[in-house]
């Protein structure tokens, strides 16, 4: 029992050493390519991505902004020059920064990884819509926000629209919106904690979108307080669940 | 050798397209009928102009009868010979021949300011010179149902060369708070393809799209500069209300009959002065007026495979311009560049800079708009990159804003807090700080008869366009290139 329990925080302890929090100025390295997206913290370059398009898991910072890391290091070799970071999350700092504005050039022996999609048009088709699961009964969604942000973007509108499309099919006796706001724990020990107000914001904003989607019966809540930050799940912290009931 | 004949050519070839010169300006109430197809002279060659439902009779048509109390109707602002809008050539022959009295030059805004001496040439001078109408716009703006929209941001007036901004009786702290911008008038044709791509969440700001009023289905917001308008008919009623300043709303057979004849006109460039004719078997698919009508609408063309305006490579091997308009169509498809701190490109998760190509943004195919609802700061009317003053000292006839974002409100995503704007663009419809100098894009089509360019008329002409985007993006185009972009718009 004891040596169980013990394991047990030997690999919390790994796993919060391996866990990367942090608040940096993105740079970004041209290539061959598409160009790839990386941030240095303590004397170490990691790599978070490279361009793709609106539909690609990863999108990337944003130059005259800082970004919020919240990554573990990966296994395997440097990309693009940084440690690979996997899983990972990033938000883009709403204030400008105008220090955060390193764009470096292409260099022999620096690809990116291969790309979906290059630098020109596109040679596939967009795919906007994920295909419909089936699901059946009592369904939760989850719609993912951006540390700070109340921004729905292009993922979290899949997320509304597949809670939006199972309501209307199974004609829902009620949808119930729940919003939150999270604390991020940085590597530093330092915690952000998200602004006041942004749990019933989110919330607001999810429900609007709903009802304006034609879902009826649908009530709107939040939790008004920050959830605590442990360091390495606080980015799932940071949604709006949709729960839909036949 | 070949590149200095056709100079010597230019003036010949021009002065000769031009002893037949095709330019016809309708006046409201002139009852004539508009053939089907029809055909206008341009500096670059001609436009085709096609009527998809067949002639037109415009007597009593309420497109082409004055509908309000100034003389003015819809066509006074949408003339086929200018591509169904209006140039500035155009307005200033105008004003020539008819002593300044044409309707277009009405005082509420055909003229600077509405309180400006309506006699003199300089109180017209924005639409004289760089065919901009003044577009009054309440503040703050109101929801449909007469409520206030939230306001993220204060305005103050920096710069009012107009007078209308501090005046007493139309300006920002008048009884009835009024901004005054000057924006060009869009074309009134090819509008199946502007009402397309119409979703229900809008992907650059997370929200509803707007709906149309009368169907209750979401709509593209792609119509006007700030996408305030939902619909051809909202439109409609709006401009006849403001425009033609009536004193009633029009009946709903004649919005229908507008709505209807707007829905079937088709304007493309048939014709180019050293190009020859456009539309030609085995040609590019996307030329000419015909093909408008007969396409698809609502169709992305930011790939590879079935490009924004088609294919021209079997123009690569032709003659000397045809070649030069093949290269610019591959420029404005593959050419990359840094896109950097343009809000709702960058800001909408694509990451900041962007390494596209011109089509990453103007991704509809046939019109080169953009798909989702196309609003975006590209720079025209924000400091520092606006396309003027320069300095202080510059003079310039457009008015500059203060914008102060509230500390609670997300900022600009690029300029922060505080933006010196000359036109705030889809902010003064949304009350959003990060729409600031964000202006929904318009379709390509027609260009080369409805000079100028950008929604303030800054670019005199194409290749001004060009110039503005390669200073811009830093896009390092060369002057070869920059030639065969010009040319390749010039055919659209």
């Amino acid at each position: 029992m004891r040596s169980a329990w013990s394991l047990g925080l030997l690999l919390a302890t790994a796993a919060i050493a391996q866990q990367r929090n942090f608040l940096a100025c993105p740079i970004v390295r041209d290539t061959k390519t598409v160009p790839c997206f990386l941030a240095e913290y303590q004397g170490e370059l990691y790599y978070l991505g490279i361009q793709q398009d609106i539909t690609a898991e990863f999108h990337p910072p944003q130059l005259k902004h800082e970004v919020l890391v919240e990554g573990r290091v990966a296994e395997g070799p440097r990309v693009c020059g940084g440690i690979p970071l996997k899983p990972l999350s990033i938000s883009v700092v709403k204030e400008v920064n105008l220090a955060c504005d390193t764009l470096l050039p292409a260099e022999p022996g620096i690809d990116a990884p291969p790309a979906p999609r290059g630098p020109g048009p596109s040679s596939r088709p967009l795919v906007l819509e994920r295909p419909a699961e089936t699901r059946n009964g009592k369904q939760e969604f989850t719609v993912h926000f951006a540390f700070n942000d109340d921004y729905v973007e292009f993922h979290a509108i899949q997320a509304v629209n597949q809670a939006a499309a199972y309501a209307k099919k199974i004609g829902a006796s009620a949808v119930k919106v729940t919003g939150y706001r999270a604390t991020t724990l940085l590597s530093n020990g330092t915690s952000l904690v998200e602004k006041a107000g942004l749990a019933e914001k989110r919330a607001q904003e999810v429900a609007t979108l709903l009802r304006g989607s034609g879902v009826a019966s649908v009530s709107a809540d939040w939790k008004a307080d920050a959830e605590p930050g442990d360091g390495q799940t606080d980015p799932s912290r940071r949604r709006v669940t949709i729960v839909v009931t036949p | 050798m070949h590149r200095y004949l056709i100079v010597l050519a230019f003036p010949l070839a021009l002065a000769a397209q031009y002893q037949g010169l095709r330019n016809v300006w309708i006046e409201p109430g002139s009852k004539e009928t508009i053939p089907a197809t029809d055909q206008f002279d341009n500096p670059n060659g001609s436009l085709g102009v096609i009527q998809a439902s067949g002639p037109v009779d415009t007597n009593g048509h309420p497109f082409f009868t004055p509908l309000g109390t100034n003389g003015r109707a819809c066509v006074n602002c949408h003339q086929p010979t200018y591509g169904m809008s209006v140039s500035a050539a155009g307005l200033r022959e105008r004003w020539q021949a008819t002593d300044g009295k044409d309707p277009v030059f009405a005082a509420f805004d055909g003229s600077n300011c509405p309180d400006l001496p309506q006699d003199q040439e300089s109180s017209h001078s924005l639409l004289l010179h760089r065919g901009l109408f003044r577009i009054p716009l309440p503040w703050p703006p109101r929801n449909p149902d007469g409520t206030l929209k939230p306001v993220e941001f204060s305005i103050e007036v920096v710069r009012d060369p107009t007078g209308c901004n501090t005046s007493r009786e139309y300006g920002l702290n008048s009884a009835h708070p009024m901004v005054s911008v000057y924006r060009r008038p869009r074309p009134a044709a090819n509008l199946k393809y502007v009402l397309s791509g119409a979703q229900p969440i809008v992907l650059k700001t997370g929200m509803l799209a707007d709906r149309d009023p009368e169907t209750g289905k979401f709509v593209s917001m792609n119509l006007m500069a700030d996408a305030r308008e939902p619909s051809l008919m909202t439109q409609a009623i709006n401009a006849i209300l403001g425009h033609e300043e009536a004193r009633k709303e029009p009946t709903p057979k004649q919005l229908e009959t507008i709505v209807a004849f707007e829905s079937q006109v088709y304007a493309a460039q048939v014709e180019h002065i050293f190009a020859g004719q456009l539309v030609l078997p085995g040609g590019p698919m996307s030329l000419g007026p015909a093909a408008l009508r007969d396409r698809r609408a609502g169709v992305l063309g930011d790939n590879s495979y079935d490009p924004v305006f088609g294919l021209f490579d079997s123009w690569k091997e032709k003659d000397y311009y045809r070649a030069s308009i093949a290269r610019g169509a591959d420029i404005f498809m593959f050419r990359q560049f840094w896109l950097r701190d343009a809000t709702h490109i960058n800001s909408i998760g694509l990451g900041n800079p962007l390494k596209r190509t011109c089509a990453t943004c103007h991704n509809a195919q046939m019109t080169g708009q953009d798909l989702s609802a196309g609003w975006v700061d590209v720079g025209t009317t924000n400091f520092p990159t606006w396309t003027e003053p320069a300095t202080w000292a510059e003079t310039s006839e457009l008015p500059v804003f203060k914008i102060t974002c509230s500390k609670d409100a997300d900022p600009h995503p690029y300029l922060g807090r505080v933006i010196y704007t000359t036109d705030p663009g889809r902010a003064l419809i949304s009350g959003r700080c990060v729409d600031v100098g964000s202006i929904v894009m318009q379709q390509f089509r027609g260009l080369s008869a409805r000079a100028p360019y950008f929604s303030n008329g800054s670019a005199r002409n194409l290749r001004e366009v060009v110039d503005f985007y390669d200073r811009r993006f830093d896009m390092k185009l060369s002057e070869t290139e920059k030639d065969d972009l010009v040319n390749f718009l010039g055919v659209l």
